[in-house]
């Protein structure tokens, strides 16, 4: 723990105004109003660095390849400025058994207040094995550091909801970190990968408030998920006239026309990518032409196809053959039943003659 | 269950189950019916002026004489919303887009303003022909929980669509996930309640006209 | 390869021929009856406002046209502070168009501050203390 963050910023010849303007940047991509980044960054300045560990589980990479191009503020004063990342397999210097030494001092020293970031989901078929650090499964490490942290980081849609790994049929039994630990607060950061922004905004609002963000019915904070993709679309206009791209290439796309009909999911995508873009503010899916994936929803990968309409049946019909065979095979199988009937009834038919009516008045 | 969750099954799950159903109740009631069979008539067939089969079928699309000025709701209020039905389901193009993802067959729409205004005055002829049910003494008693039940399943695609068409309550999504699901309870019902009369109406008419076609009444 | 190469018309080329208001959504003028408030509101009470241009449904060709409308003003600042930052006075006193970049030089973040000074280009007064202390260091170094 070292003096406020403003001290270790202003000797590292970062100024107030850099500090001020990176604030002022980071409510406007949480959405917040302008006058919430004076207050974050009266608040930031006076923090102190959390010692923060990060587990890697069952995952590509691509959430830390996506951090690591975190342009606002870039990474190394991320990791040197905001926070202590005292464990991070890909990025640390130490390996084998000196990375594990690192993660258990880091977790002794720091028990209750270090902040947990996971990424990846955890596999819980055949007892785990099929993810191990260390000869120990995911979900063994993730309980251990889970009991002394202070709060817990989903870092991606795996480790959110389970992500790729989960999707059907789902062979390694993948599961979120919320569907292990219960007892701690969480935080979802989905997507695939997350907004590096997103990832600094959390840990910013940490740093300034001493909290995790308000969140949504699926544990991601409002700030950056309250909205839909589609709510924050600069096509959106195109989409309420009614003007859609029928293909990628036609005139309406030429045009920037809404993407709803190519098979974008931002109607039901709750993320912040229109708002913070990607590649340090190059461009997003969307503006390059492509719609969004729903990278950020649980069971993304088994929304029926990327390129389908949300207005369109996700799979071909499935029953169309049984049904039909089932039913007729029903229809036959009714009517010979009731032409049994009626051919008994025929049989047991006695004709009544005038006779037998006088006889029984 | 989250808003893509809920859209995602409807799209697949539910879509499945409910056209499955649908076409099982088809095919199993339609096989059932015809497959019943009458005994032949064995009298000599008398022959009148416009007693057929083929005749009774377009004759039962008129009211009868004198019909319509006793009964104008049922006759011009029925007409109203099963056009106004046939029109919304089968021209507007993005159902008809749906029936080209499914099967591949496809014919023009029609514009999606004249869809939306007939939409409209479905609904109003729906609710027109309902309330005449409800304040009619005679319909009141004669109406089994059927029939307000179809009714309603009737009714709610037709509103949940126009709807979520025009953005009205719900997001989008939201509401064209009830509109799909709507459609499926819809596709559900039908083979078992009387609604199954989009199929039989035709083929009984028929029936009925033949029969009294060889007695040489024509109905 | 350039740009032309490719079939594709940018609809939103501020100075590009063709047809200027395609990309218009018509989302930008009731703006200027925002900022014709925010302006009141300054001269009333002294409160100033701040509008987060990418948190609102405009388009690029949107924002060249409020841009347009606004015009150019009297004074243009430069921060060079984590990348280069401009605090330009609209044709409106008092109106700024204020742009951040990164350090790469990628647009962050944009805002309009309707204040008689924008606020970066204040001065803090800690940081104030702290130059005034280096100026004695200055002073007592020349002596």
């Amino acid at each position: 723990m070292q003096g406020p963050l403003i001290d270790t910023l202003a000797r590292q010849g970062i100024s107030r105004r850099t500090f001020l303007k990176y604030c002022a940047t980071l409510a406007s991509m949480m959405a917040l109003p302008p006058a919430a980044g004076r207050a974050m960054a009266e608040a930031m300045a006076a923090a102190r660095r959390p010692s923060v560990i990060w587990l890697p589980f069952q995952e590509c990479t691509g959430c830390t390849e996506s951090i690591t191009r975190s342009h606002a503020p870039s990474l190394e004063g991320m990791i040197f400025d905001l926070i202590s990342l005292d464990y991070q397999e890909t990025l640390m210097a130490a390996a084998g058994h000196q990375a594990e030494e690192a993660r258990l001092n880091a977790m002794k020293e720091n028990k209750g207040k270090y902040l947990l970031i996971v990424d990846g989901s955890i596999p819980l078929g055949i007892d785990g094995a099929y993810s191990c650090i260390g000869g120990r499964s995911n979900v063994d490490i993730l309980k251990e550091a889970a009991e002394g942290c202070a709060a817990i980081v989903a870092m991606g849609s795996c480790a959110s909801y389970g992500g790729i790994p989960k999707a059907n049929p789902n062979p390694t039994g993948a599961v979120s970190v919320s569907d292990i630990i219960k007892d701690k607060p969480i935080v979802n950061i989905p997507g695939c990968p997350p907004i590096p922004a997103v990832m600094t905004g959390v840990l910013a609002h940490y740093l300034s408030f001493g909290t995790l963000p308000e969140l949504d019915d699926k544990g991601r904070p409002k700030a950056f998920y309250g909205e839909t993709i589609h709510d924050r679309c600069y096509r959106r206009p195109f989409y309420d006239q009614g003007k859609f791209a029928k293909t990628f290439d036609d005139a309406g796309a030429r045009q920037g026309w809404c993407l709803f009909e190519l098979g974008c999911k931002g109607p039901v995508t709750h993320n912040a990518c229109a708002t913070t873009k990607w590649n340090g503010g190059t461009s997003w899916p969307v503006e390059s032409g492509h719609g969004c994936l729903g990278c950020s929803e649980p069971d993304f990968w088994d929304a029926g196809g990327f390129y389908k309409a949300l207005s369109m049946p996700a799979d071909p019909l499935k029953f169309v053959a049984a049904a039909s065979v089932a039913g007729a095979a029903a229809g036959v199988a009714v009517s010979v039943a009731n032409r049994g009937k009626k051919s008994a009834a025929k049989s047991a038919h006695e004709p009544t003659t005038l006779t037998d009516l006088e006889k029984s008045s | 269950m989250n808003d893509l969750l809920f859209l995602t099954w409807v799209r697949s799950t539910g879509l499945n189950i409910a056209i499955g159903i649908f076409l099982l109740g088809v095919l199993w009631r339609l096989f059932e019916i015809y497959s019943l069979g009458r005994k032949t008539d064995l009298s000599a067939p008398r022959h009148a002026p416009g007693a057929s089969g083929l005749h009774t079928v377009f004759r039962r699309s008129l009211p009868p004489p004198g019909m319509l000025k006793r009964s104008p709701v049922s006759y011009i209020g029925g007409y109203i919303f099963h056009i106004g039905l046939a029109i919304v389901v089968f021209l507007f193009v993005p159902h008809i887009l749906l029936v080209t993802n499914l099967t591949g067959l496809s014919w023009p729409g029609l514009p999606s303003q004249f869809v939306d205004l007939a939409a409209v005055v479905t609904m109003a002829a729906m609710i027109v022909v309902l309330v005449d049910r409800i304040n009619k003494p005679a319909k009141r008693f004669l109406s089994t929980f059927e029939d307000w039940f179809t009714w309603a399943v009737t009714f709610l695609p037709v509103l949940t669509g126009w709807m979520a068409v025009q953005h009205l309550l719900l997001p989008y999504t939201l509401m064209l996930a009830l509109h799909i699901l709507s459609v499926e309870i819809l596709l559900v019902v039908l083979p078992f309640t009387k609604l199954f009369h989009a199929f039989t109406l035709f083929g009984s008419r028929w029936y009925n006209g033949r029969a009294n076609g060889h007695k040489g009444v024509p109905v | 390869m350039s740009l032309d190469a490719i079939p594709i018309r940018i609809v939103d080329l501020p100075s590009g021929g063709g047809d200027r208001s395609a990309g218009l959504t018509g989302n930008a003028r009731p703006l200027l009856h925002e900022l014709s408030a925010s302006v009141q509101r300054l001269l009333d009470t002294g409160d100033t406002t701040t509008i987060d241009l990418s948190a609102l449904p405009l388009t690029p060709a949107d924002l060249d046209w409020l841009r347009d409308k606004l015009g150019e003003g009297e004074i243009a600042m430069t921060l060079q502070a984590g990348g280069e930052s401009t605090l330009s006075e609209t044709a409106c006193p008092g109106i700024w168009w204020v742009t951040h970049r990164n350090a790469q030089g990628v647009e962050t973040s944009q805002f309009i501050e309707v204040a008689f000074v924008p606020e970066l280009a204040r001065a803090h007064p800690e940081d104030v203390a702290i130059g005034r202390e280096s100026l004695e260091h200055l002073i007592s170094d020349l002596e």
